[in-house]
């Protein structure tokens, strides 16, 4: 392996706003094997996270990104003079979850399934870019498709849409409210 | 609950009122349940209708555009009980069940919540860690390498877009009444919030064509006010619009 593999990518990770992918790692090391690139990265985020550091390497919407660890919250918010962070309203939330889970969806599927007309709601993630459109459904009156976003999965520090809760986390957690 | 940017957005538009805390029909039946420790596979209609009725009964006043799904809930109760009471030429199978749609429906919805409740800890523990991304680009000092647009990149800007619009060929049956004043309030608020605008990005999001028309006047109109500067950073690349620092004091604009 590359000698100073890790701190090369540790650079490339450093100057990225965006989380970087390994597709972008591979571009600029065209000489490095890609099992060599994987590990690297794997070292360098634990190396992150076992550091006595203020910030770690997450992996989060397909790539990697550097972010403080949630013990700095407080200063950070003073810095950007910040008092909290914006959260999604629990009628967004729940729009954007129906989006989520059965994408690509129009905006009448999204309002059965909450029994809730969702016009207002999926407008308002429109507009945060959580969610977009991606085309029109071959069906009477050429609905919209929606889909969500990749800053819909940073938003979470999701990877994928794989990462979603499964099926047996949400009926887990069902069963604990009903019982 | 804690109030959010989110919510007091959805406030300000006035009609957005919920029916205390329940999102919806759904939300509201399911508590009924939960209250009631009924199994949700086998729900006694008629109690949890009259539960359902006498909860929408204190309302006072219904709001019939936000509460229209309430009623049709209630009414659906009510059908599917007079489904099960009712005597048939044709007895139904004895293992098809009235209410069989009404618990797949509540079990979606169910399972929807507990996804809202997990990535509402999702969304918790992301809320306490920082990217660099959240420092906003402050407007640049110094002239740079920035073009101060002209008013033909905007139009050009502006044609393209509209020509795109045209082709979507939507049908508006009744299109609301917006005021210039009132959409320039608007991004100008915008501009406070984020720093900064994409001009094509915000134009393309407007609803209508009319909607967008007015938008791309009042920004025109802010610009020759002095009130935001349209930069595009780089030849060919997306123009942005940010609030002037050394702004006057917003005139009060005719609508």
């Amino acid at each position: 392996m590359m000698e100073n593999l890790k701190e090369i990518i540790e650079a490339l990770i450093f100057i990225s706003v965006e989380p970087l992918t390994l597709e972008k790692m591979k571009d600029v090391l065209t000489e490095v094997p890609e099992p060599d690139i994987e590990q690297a990265v794997g070292e360098l985020v634990s190396h992150y996270e076992s550091a006595n550091s203020a910030i770690r390497i997450i992996h989060s919407a397909g790539g990697y990104v550097f972010s403080t660890k949630p013990a700095y919250d407080p200063y950070v918010r003073h810095l950007l003079q910040i008092e909290r962070k914006k959260k999604l309203s629990s009628q967004a939330l729940e729009t954007l979850s129906a989006v989520a889970y059965h994408q690509p969806v129009t905006l009448a599927e999204i309002s059965a399934i909450r029994s809730v007309d969702s016009t207002y709601a999926l407008h308002t993630l429109l507009e945060n870019k959580l969610i977009k459109i991606v085309g029109r459904k071959e069906a009477p009156g050429r609905p919209l498709i929606y889909r969500t976003t990749e800053k819909f999965l940073a938003y979470f520090g999701l990877n994928s849409i794989e990462d979603l809760p499964s099926e047996e986390e949400l009926k887990k957690l069902m069963q604990e409210e009903n019982a | 609950m804690i109030s959010t940017e989110f919510e007091q957005a959805e406030a300000q538009d006035g009609y957005q009122v919920k029916l205390q805390v329940f999102e919806g029909p759904l939300d509201l039946l399911l508590f009924l349940i939960k209250k009631k420790k009924i199994d949700i596979h086998d729900i006694p209609i008629a109690v949890i209708t009259g539960e359902y009725l006498e909860y929408l009964g204190r309302k006072e006043h219904i709001n019939l555009d936000r509460e229209a799904e309430f009623l049709l809930m209630a009414a659906l109760l009510i059908y599917i009980k007079s489904q099960m009471l009712l005597p048939r030429e044709q007895p139904l199978e004895p293992d098809v069940d009235q209410r069989q749609e009404l618990v797949d429906h509540l079990e979606d919805y169910q399972k929807l919540k507990a996804a809202c409740s997990l990535l509402r800890e999702k969304e918790d523990e992301m809320s306490q860690i920082w990217k660099r991304t959240a420092l906003a680009a402050p407007l640049p000092e110094g002239d740079l390498d920035l073009i101060e647009v002209s008013l033909f990149d905007l139009a050009e800007s502006f044609f393209t877009l509209m020509k795109r619009k045209q082709n979507e060929s939507r049908r508006i049956i009744k299109g609301k009444e917006i005021s210039m004043a009132e959409k320039m309030n608007e991004i100008v608020a915008k501009l406070k919030e984020r720093g900064f605008l994409d001009f094509l990005e915000y134009l393309d999001a407007q609803e209508t064509l009319e909607e967008a028309l007015i938008a791309f006047f009042c920004l025109l109109e802010l610009i020759k006010a002095r009130l935001v500067v349209a930069i595009q950073e780089q030849l060919f690349h997306t123009i942005k619009v940010w609030l002037r620092k050394d702004a006057p004091a917003p005139a009060k604009v005719d609508s």
